[in-house]
């Protein structure tokens, strides 16, 4: 399906395929499109051209999927309604009712036990962020959508949303997850899709990625770089050229690393300083959506 | 339809959750006897209003009074005030996409915010009615009203006449608030639903007393305010009632029709 902003394609000829049961990552810089990819799984918003389909049925466009639930951007909820009162509604609105037990279930669930009865206005970016995850499950949704749900989270939130995502998995629930960050979807996710201006750049395992990825990249500083880039020069597993912020830019798995830095010792070059810039899957990420420096 | 009254439900539960909307009924039911008040305190009456010479005489001709006075000046701004936020709202709050990811439809959203609209309107006219009217009865008495023919009208006449008066301002009152609503959809902005319908109001109250505009006169939404003076008369005449009470429903189903289809077709790219 094709969506356009004006003369901005936001999207181009997009073709998504999540296996059932997996948590599958959508990965791309900033713009790239996920959100807008997402909200058309929402039907929030309407292709252009072509259609949506989501586990085997054609979304209707503007009209909620059935079976799907999650959020784009931060969720958003009624700041003067009590997180239970909001669950309530929410629930009311895909005909079902939320006893009060389930709900507090369901917070726990989340990390935010015994705040039920506590209005939204009071809560946290990131308290905002877990109870959109709970309106997201209270609709038992069989494809959860995540749209950069580790935003605002702090490093034990984010934990507990990823032993979440994969608890959901295992329960047989399928994860779309979003993230402009390979490190956030390398802990969760088997499959990935990685968008870029619009269109997917690779599209499948996490693994199958890995052995396309490039070696990681180091930043490396020495007594003599000339003499460090002379010794390089004929060596195989290892790519060495100037830096752009002076030194050398070195890719090399460990093993030929550490290889390449006993020969410059014997060369007589010091190693000063020697830094990993990227992994390779961040490597490859990057390559893949342009933004390689 | 099952959704669109779980969402009326719920779209009431919003609006009373609302200090705005306590604020209102609060006016609703005491600046009658504010005015009551203010009228047993000093001699002078509203004489340049319809009944305001009889406010010393008796108790029903203060609801007629304060009807006068809210249809002139008040009325599309205290409907608008919540008509016209109910929809732009969501777009304050971004629960747009939290409400419409849901099993209900985007008809059952716009029902039950509309029914809730419409409801609120008809509970805030009811309100002010029926307290003016006890007002005015209980401070100043239940005396004969004096007709506009100059006969006399008892009490128990005089009480169905000035609720049906009330009544009868209901059709304008809810196509203003339709006319709220649309502006609440179209502009995603909740000030300006409320600002557009009120300044509206005012216009057309202007344009009726402009002579030499008498094609627009049968548009104006606000006749319907004055159609209740044929009640009052010694041969009674509806003929303004029906006409206005027709205009207001093609008001209201077209603001309705076209909010509808223009929440219909949006795209939620924001929030
Ligand atoms: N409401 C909008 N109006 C105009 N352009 C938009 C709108 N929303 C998104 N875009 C454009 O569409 C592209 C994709 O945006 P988005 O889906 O939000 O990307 P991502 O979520 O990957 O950061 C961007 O170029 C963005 O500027
Ligand atoms: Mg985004």
């Amino acid at each position: 399906m094709v969506k356009r902003f004006g003369a901005v394609r936001a999207l181009d000829t997009v073709e998504l395929r999540v296996t059932p049961g997996t948590v599958h990552g959508l990965l791309g810089p900033n713009g790239a499109g996920k959100t807008t990819l997402l909200r058309m799984l929402l039907g929030l918003v309407r292709p252009d051209s072509g259609t949506v389909r989501v586990l085997g049925e054609r979304v209707v466009p503007h009209r909620a999927p059935t079976g799907v639930a999650g959020f784009v951007e931060s969720p958003r909820f009624y700041p003067y309604l009590s997180a239970q009162a909001n669950l309530d509604l929410l629930a009311g609105l895909d005909g079902r009712h939320a006893s009060v037990d389930t709900v507090d279930e369901l917070l726990a669930r989340v990390g935010l036990a015994g705040r039920g009865a506590d209005q939204v206005s009071g809560f946290s970016f990131g308290m905002r962020q877990r109870l959109g995850l709970a309106a997201a499950l209270l609709r038992e949704p069989r494809l959860l959508i995540l749209d950069e749900p580790a935003n605002g989270l702090d490093p034990a939130g984010m934990r507990d949303m990823r032993a979440l995502v994969r608890e959901l998995a295992e329960d047989g629930r399928t994860v779309l997850l979003s993230s402009h960050l390979m490190a956030e979807v390398e802990q969760v996710c088997q499959d990935v899709t990685i968008l870029s201006a619009g269109s997917v750049a690779y599209h499948g395992t996490l693994d199958a990625l890995r052995d396309r990825a490039p070696a990681p990249a180091h930043h490396l500083r020495t007594s003599d770089d000339a003499a460090a880039g002379a010794a390089a020069r004929g060596r195989v597993g290892i790519e060495v050229e100037p830096h752009r912020h002076g030194g050398l830019a070195v890719r090399a798995e460990t093993a030929d690393l550490d290889d390449y830095l006993l020969a410059l010792a014997g060369a007589g070059v010091t190693v000063r300083a020697l830094a990993q810039t990227s992994t390779s899957l961040e490597q490859l990420f990057l390559a893949a959506t342009g933004e390689d420096g | 339809m099952r959704y669109a009254l779980t969402l009326y439900r719920w779209e009431l539960e919003k609006l009373t959750a609302q200090w705005r909307v306590r604020a209102v009924f609060g006016v609703a039911v005491l600046a009658p006897w504010l005015f009551v008040a203010a009228l047993r305190l000093q001699d002078a009456v509203p004489a340049d209003t319809l009944f305001g010479r009889w406010v010393h005489l008796t108790g029903f001709a203060t609801p007629l009074v304060v009807l006068v006075f809210t249809t002139q000046y008040a009325l599309p701004l205290l409907i608008s005030l919540v008509a016209g936020d109910i929809f732009a709202a969501e777009d304050r709050y971004g629960t747009w996409k939290t409400l419409l990811t849901r099993s209900a439809g985007r008809g059952a959203v716009f029902a039950g915010k509309a029914l809730a609209a419409g409801t609120y309107t008809v509970v805030f006219v009811g309100l002010l009615a029926c307290s003016s009217l006890a007002a005015g009865v209980v401070v100043l008495g239940h005396q004969p009203l004096v007709g506009l023919s100059g006969t006399l009208i008892g009490g128990g006449a005089a009480t169905g006449l000035v609720l049906a008066a009330w009544a009868s301002v209901l059709p304008a009152a809810l196509g203003f608030a339709a006319l709220a609503m649309l502006c609440s959809i179209a502009t995603r902005n909740g000030p300006a639903g409320i600002i557009i319908p009120t300044m509206v109001g005012l216009l057309m109250q202007l344009a009726s007393f402009v002579n030499g505009v008498d094609p627009l006169r049968h548009l104006l939404l606000t006749a319907n305010f004055e159609a209740w003076h044929g009640f009052f008369t010694a041969d009674r005449y509806y003929q303004p009632l029906v006409t206005s009470a027709v205009l207001s429903a093609m008001y209201l189903m077209s603001c309705l029709g076209i909010g509808y289809l223009l929440l219909h077709r949006r795209d939620f790219t924001e929030g």
